[in-house]
């Protein structure tokens, strides 16, 4: 198993209602596993509008790229550690994971 | 080079002292100072606004802008702040110096850092005015 833990920002807080949580996940769990299944499934009272929000979804169902991988809705980006990743990035024990919405400073 | 993403901003007049100190080769400080309207995107009257930023992830992507900079137009040096928490109106939101040898670069680089402060760091703003609240993003 894997501890991570997960930061959100933005109208993400404010949906989730949490600054930052931990999540314990097996070996090798995807990002994508991690925000598809994970995070939805404990936050349940707000999954259909989680999915809507970071991924792009058509109908309801979440649009999947050639690789089979779950595609974020335009300007969502995903932060391991500070650094960018794609969500079939595998997590690791200790990781930061943060859930950036389009940005608005200044 | 100085960042700071924090709730109080320094005195603008210390920051341009700070700036012109850090080198005898500077001829000139452009300077851009952003405040919050009264008059919101929908044209609403605005309450305030509330910034939140991802700080490490902020300064990261600060540093990496004004270095692209100093590349790409030898500027010599930048302090830039920007406020996190509940901003009133006409209060500053961020101040952007940039010292250069010579006017055309300073300008040149002020717009591009404030223009990519706004698409590229992870700071959010949310608008709150007297028809309700909402998140401004890549404005």
């Amino acid at each position: 198993m894997v501890k991570v833990k997960v930061r959100y920002f933005g109208r993400i807080r404010e949906l989730t209602g949490l600054r930052e949580e931990e999540y314990e996940v097996e070996n090798a769990t995807s990002l994508a596993e991690l925000l598809l299944k994970h995070i939805p499934e404990r936050h349940n009272d707000i999954s259909r509008e989680w999915r809507e929000t970071v991924f792009t979804t058509v109908r309801g169902e979440v649009s999947m790229d050639r690789n089979g991988n779950p595609v974020l809705r335009d300007n969502y980006v995903i932060l391991v550690n500070g650094r960018v990743r794609e969500v079939s990035y595998r997590l690791m024990d200790g990781d930061e994971v943060a859930v950036l919405p389009p940005v608005g400073g200044g | 080079m100085k960042i700071k993403v924090a709730e109080k901003l320094d005195n603008i007049n210390d920051l341009l002292g700070e700036i012109k100190r850090s080198s005898s080769e500077i001829g000139a400080v452009t300077i851009f100072v952003g405040s919050a309207r009264s008059i919101g995107e929908d044209g609403s009257r605005v309450l305030r606004l509330e910034y939140e930023a991802y700080e490490e992830a902020a300064v990261k992507a600060l540093e990496k802008i004004i270095c692209d900079l100093r590349e790409k137009y030898g500027i010599i040096d930048v302090i830039i702040e920007h406020r996190v928490g509940w901003v009133g109106v006409g209060e500053d939101i961020v101040y952007a110096l940039v010292a250069s040898k010579h006017r055309e670069e300073g300008f040149k680089s002020t717009i591009e850092l404030v223009e990519r402060l706004k698409r590229e760091v992870p700071i959010w703003k949310k608008e709150v005015t007297e028809k309700g609240s909402r998140w401004i993003e890549g404005t």
